[in-house]
Parts: structure tokens; C-alpha cells; sequence
């Protein structure tokens, strides 16, 4: 089914099928921190709400408005980081910039630091390809600008 | 559609061909697929008229203009205001001295909305409409912060048309000085009744400006038929440079107008205390103008004449009807918008498939086309809509083009769904 269009290595299947069915939408009752984020070029919009217990993520709900990037984006966004610390958290939003802007398809991941199995990628390598598509970029780092606009006041 | 496209099939493929092999871009290739650009709303490829006359000022003929007094300076002055007489043509404008060069489309709005709207007093209005670009939308805005003025918006149907009836009864009170509305919409590519637009104004005692952006690429203009006060249009979506655009509007008013800009070469004498004005339209025209690409605008207009506004009508027209029907065979395609007219431009959305994954693996296929909310915010609310894809066509553009963008469309939507 994918080799029937040219550039539909963009769009994994996971990226797909969260887009369309995905598994975090939707609102935390009482959440701890809200971020928005927004792109005025396209209208892309998402609300990231999360539940923090003893400063890890227990919980991420989010509401997006968007292409099938920025929902899949937003949904495995929400995956990845239930459960961490928010340093952790912060550390894979690093590498999953890192991952989208770097030239060479070495794998994802160099950054230094000492966290490096809890900030693995996993999941979120589906979106490595965008890096072929430089204005697409923006798509799948918009739930990441929310998630750091969420925690701009929590200081660990 | 009122116009068919079976009576010019024939000469079309024929012409088409000549006139692509003038625009260099049309042989390059996107990701390993010949290019097939449907964005030219956004702005058109240049020929090689416009290139060369361009390339050649620099190369030969190049200084500034109005104030040299050598052979080089006076030869590119001449260049530079032969392209008054050129635009002054193109719109059946009365008088050359009426033709104001801008930046682009939104500066000419600019200029209006700050000169003439200083003639404006509190409580006066303005109309403009639901469809308009962001570009006669903001600035009236500005003004009615400004001046304490009233900003009035005239509806659209759900076709796509000016609701006539809603924007006669806004009308109706005497308030409204001016009607600014495009004369041709950027997303549903619907072309505005602008002559019955000018006749009501003008009997609500109101003005008239035109945002021809959209619609001078595409059919002959006469702001002088329309009945027209203020027409504004941009060089780059009529083949020609970016950087350059026109304002054109009757003599008095522009006389009457207070400067835009303040500098060099729009002033007649210049002391500390004060200083007097030039004669339009150098009053509105300060500092060094974009000359190179005055004189590129010139060589576009030159070039669309050559090939005659009537024949790149009828050549639109067929691509625009041709791509209606295509574009039914894509399974969850609509088609935003039904106006009675319509331009070559065509916005369309696809169930469950957001506008910019089609722009994206249209590209990954060759395929520019645009998708967002085409600076008409407004707009996008009022249909409901956060965003649309939207093909357009040019002169260039041919009918086979249309079928690939209909064909991957619907590989697409097998992928997607």
C-alpha cells in the first residue's frame, strides 16, 4: 500500500494510525500544567494537559488540531513521556529536535548526558524522515513546544 | 461553469507548448518528477522576457533614475517611465500620472488606507468583505484604530458569492466612505460583480477600491468600465519580479491625499522648516524605486498582451472547468466554494486527510500546489475550515497536469484511508 505513492515513507504506518485514532486525546480532569502551542502559518494547534506525581508525568491528555505530523506527534508524545521524571521528559523532546534536524542518518541519540536509556526515541524514530521535509519539521515539534511550555515553571 | 473549454482544445496544446518552453523553471525536476507547479495564485514563474529585460538593465542600461543627469541615468528614466504608460494601458487607466508604483498589492492598500484614510473622519466607514486576503483586511483595521473609524463587513454566501442584499443594507445609512473588496477571491476564486459593486457605492455616496491581485493575472482589466476608485495589483502573480506592485487611482484623489512615505524624489522643494510635495504620482513614490524590477513588471505586461488577455482567459477557463470535473473522481474530495464565476483557482479539502499531508505528498510527487489558510483567516472561520489545499492555473498550465494532480490525489486518499 505505501510503495503506491512516492514520499509515503513520511507517513508510517504508526503515524497514521494515531492520526487517526489516537490513543491520549482528550482532557485531564484537574491537570497539574497545561502548555499550548500554536503555528500561525498553518493553524496547527494543541493543548497538552498532564498529572504530575512526585515530579514525574503520571499522566498526558492532549487536544490537537492538525495534519496527521502534528496529531501522531502529539499522541506518541504522550506515550513516551507518561511515567517520566521531567528532566527524562525534557531530554527526549532535546533528542527528538536533535533527531529532526540532523544531515546524516546516523541514529538518533548523541546528545551527552547520563540518561541515555530513559530518553531513548523508541516510537518517535517514525518521524526521522521528516528531516527530508524541512517545512514539515515545525509539524512534529509543536505537542514538544506545548509539553515545554507546560513545564516552564517546574523546577527539579 | 458558463464558459466551455471544447471550442479551444486544439490551438491550446499548440500554444501551450510555445509558451512553456519560455519559462526556464518548467524543466526542472522535483524530487526526480517533472515539475507540475499549481501555485501560481501564490506567485507565477517568470519567462524569459521578464528574466532577460532584467538580467539585461543590469548588464547595459542601468542607473538611477529621475535625478542623473547622464545618457545611462536618463536611458533607465525612460525605461522606468515607459512602464507607466505600459501599466497605465494594461488597466485603461485615463492618465499615466495616475499609476502609483509599491512595493506589492498590500503596500498599495497601505498607502490608501493611511492616505486617503487621513481624509476619513470618526463615525465614516469602510466595507470590505468576509473573503478578503489579510492584505485588505489588516490594514483597515489599523485605520479604524487610528481614526476612530468604522470597519464594516459585507457577508459571502455559502457559495461563495457577496451576499448583494447584506452588503446594499450596510450601505444604506450614507456612512460608508469607501468599499474596498477583492475583485477576485485568493481561495474560492470567485471573481466579484465589481461594476455592480461601483454602482452602489457610488450611489451610497461611497468610493471604490479594487484588489485586482488575483484578477488582472487572468482577465483583461478596465478600471475605467468597472467604475473603479483605487486599483491595486501586484507584479509577481503576472509573471513578473516580486518587489514590484501598482496602485492606480483617479487624479483627484491622489491629489488630494497626503503622502505615504516621506524621502527623496516625491518632494518638489525641501527646507528645515517645511517642504512642498511633488506632482502625482512621484508624490507617492519615495526614495530609489525598485527600477529593475519596475522594468521586469514592464517586460510581464508587454509579455501577457503579446499572447492577449482574452486567449489566457479562455485558456484558464477550460483548465478551471476541466479540473472541476476531475477533481470529482477523487474519492472525499470537496471542492470549497461554488461561485457564479470563478478564476482559475480552485480550493479543496479531503475527508480525513488535513491540507498539508496532500501538500506534502503532492510535492514528494512533483505536484506544488498551496495549502494553509491562504492569509484569509476570516475566511476559514466563516466556511468552518482551518485550512484548504488549493490548485491554481496559469498560463502555462496544462490540462495533463490536471489529471496528474487528480490521479495522485486519489492514490492518496487510498493511502491515507
Amino acid at each position: 500500500m505505501s510503495d503506491v505513492i512516492e514520499g509515503a515513507a513520511l507517513y508510517d504506518r504508526l503515524i497514521v494510525e494515531r492520526s487517526r485514532t489516537p490513543h491520549f486525546a482528550g482532557r485531564i480532569e484537574q491537570p497539574d500544567r497545561v502548555g499550548e502551542g500554536k503555528n500561525p502559518l498553518c493553524g496547527d494547534k494543541t493543548r497538552v494537559e498532564l498529572a504530575l506525581t512526585d515530579n514525574h508525568i503520571s499522566q498526558v491528555r492532549h487536544q490537537t488540531r492538525g495534519c496527521a505530523i502534528c496529531l501522531a506527534a502529539a499522541d506518541l508524545m504522550a506515550e513516551r513521556i507518561t511515567g517520566l521524571s521531567v528532566p527524562q521528559a525534557r531530554e527526549v523532546g532535546q533528542r527528538f529536535s536533535a533527531m529532526l534536524v540532523q544531515e546524516t542518518t546516523t541514529p538518533p541519540g548523541h546528545i551527552s548526558g547520563g540518561q541515555q536509556e530513559t530518553a531513548a526515541l523508541g516510537q518517535l524514530e517514525a518521524f526521522a524522515p521528516l528531516r527530508a521535509h524541512r517545512s514539515r519539521i515545525r509539524c512534529a515539534e509543536l505537542p514538544w513546544v506545548a509539553l515545554k511550555e507546560a513545564l516552564v515553571h517546574v523546577d527539579i | 461553469m458558463s464558459v466551455g473549454h471544447h471550442t479551444t482544445q486544439p490551438q491550446q496544446a499548440l500554444e501551450s507548448s510555445a509558451i512553456r518552453a519560455q519559462f526556464p523553471i518548467l524543466g526542472e525536476k522535483v524530487h526526480d518528477r517533472p515539475l507540475v507547479f499549481l501555485d501560481s495564485a501564490a506567485s507565477a514563474q517568470k519567462p524569459n522576457a521578464v528574466i532577460d529585460a532584467m538580467a539585461d538593465t543590469m548588464r547595459t542600461q542601468y542607473a538611477n533614475i529621475h535625478r542623473g543627469l547622464h545618457w545611462m541615468s536618463e536611458r533607465t528614466t525612460e525605461a522606468y517611465e515607459g512602464v507607466r504608460d505600459l501599466v497605465a494601458g494594461f488597466l485603461n487607466a485615463p492618465s499615466r500620472e495616475e499609476i502609483v508604483f509599491t512595493r506589492n498589492s498590500t503596500e498599495a492598500i497601505n498607502l490608501v488606507a493611511y492616505s486617503y484614510g487621513a481624509l476619513l473622519k470618526p463615525g465614516q466607514a469602510v466595507v470590505i468583505s468576509e473573503m478578503e486576503h489579510h492584505a485588505n483586511l489588516v490594514p483597515w483595521q489599523m485605520l479604524r484604530d487610528r481614526a476612530g473609524i468604522e470597519l464594516r463587513i459585507a457577508p459571502i454566501t455559502d457559495a461563495g458569492d457577496l451576499d448583494m442584499d447584506a452588503f446594499k443594507a450596510l450601505l444604506s445609512d450614507g456612512n460608508v466612505a469607501l468599499v474596498a473588496i477583492t475583485h477576485m477571491s485568493n481561495v474560492l476564486g470567485g471573481v466579484t460583480p465589481a461594476k455592480q459593486i461601483a454602482d452602489l457605492a457610488h450611489a451610497a455616496g461611497a468610493l471604490v477600491l479594487f484588489d485586482g491581485s488575483q484578477f488582472v493575472v487572468h482577465r483583461k482589466t478596465d478600471v475605467q468600465a468597472l467604475g473603479a476608485d483605487f486599483y491595486t495589483f501586484t507584479g509577481h502573480k503576472l509573471y513578473g519580479p516580486t518587489g514590484i506592485g501598482v496602485l492606480w487611482a483617479r487624479k483627484e484623489l491622489l491629489e488630494a491625499m497626503p503622502p505615504f512615505m516621506g524621502g527623496g524624489d516625491m518632494i518638489s522643494t525641501v527646507t528645515f522648516e517645511r517642504s512642498t510635495w511633488a506632482n502625482v504620482p512621484h508624490k507617492f513614490e519615495a526614495g530609489t524605486p525598485a527600477i529593475i524590477e519596475t522594468i521586469g513588471l514592464g517586460a510581464a505586461i508587454s509579455w501577457v498582451e503579446s499572447i492577449g488577455m482574452d486567449a489566457i482567459a479562455a485558456h484558464e477557463a477550460g483548465l478551471t472547468a476541466y479540473a472541476l470535473k476531475r477533481l470529482q473522481d477523487v474519492p472525499g474530495l470537496s471542492v470549497v466554494g461554488n461561485p457564479q464565476d470563478r478564476g482559475g483557482v480552485v480550493s479543496f479539502t479531503m475527508q480525513d486527510v488535513h491540507p498539508h499531508d496532500l501538500a506534502t505528498l503532492l510535492d514528494r510527487n512533483g505536484i506544488a500546489i498551496r495549502a494553509g489558510h491562504h492569509c484569509a483567516e476570516p475566511l476559514m472561520r466563516r466556511l468552518g475550515l482551518t485550512a484548504t489545499a488549493r490548485a491554481s492555473f496559469g498560463i502555462y498550465t496544462l490540462k495533463q497536469e490536471i489529471d496528474v494532480l487528480a490521479d495522485t490525489l486519489i492514490r492518496i486518499r487510498d493511502f491515507f484511508v
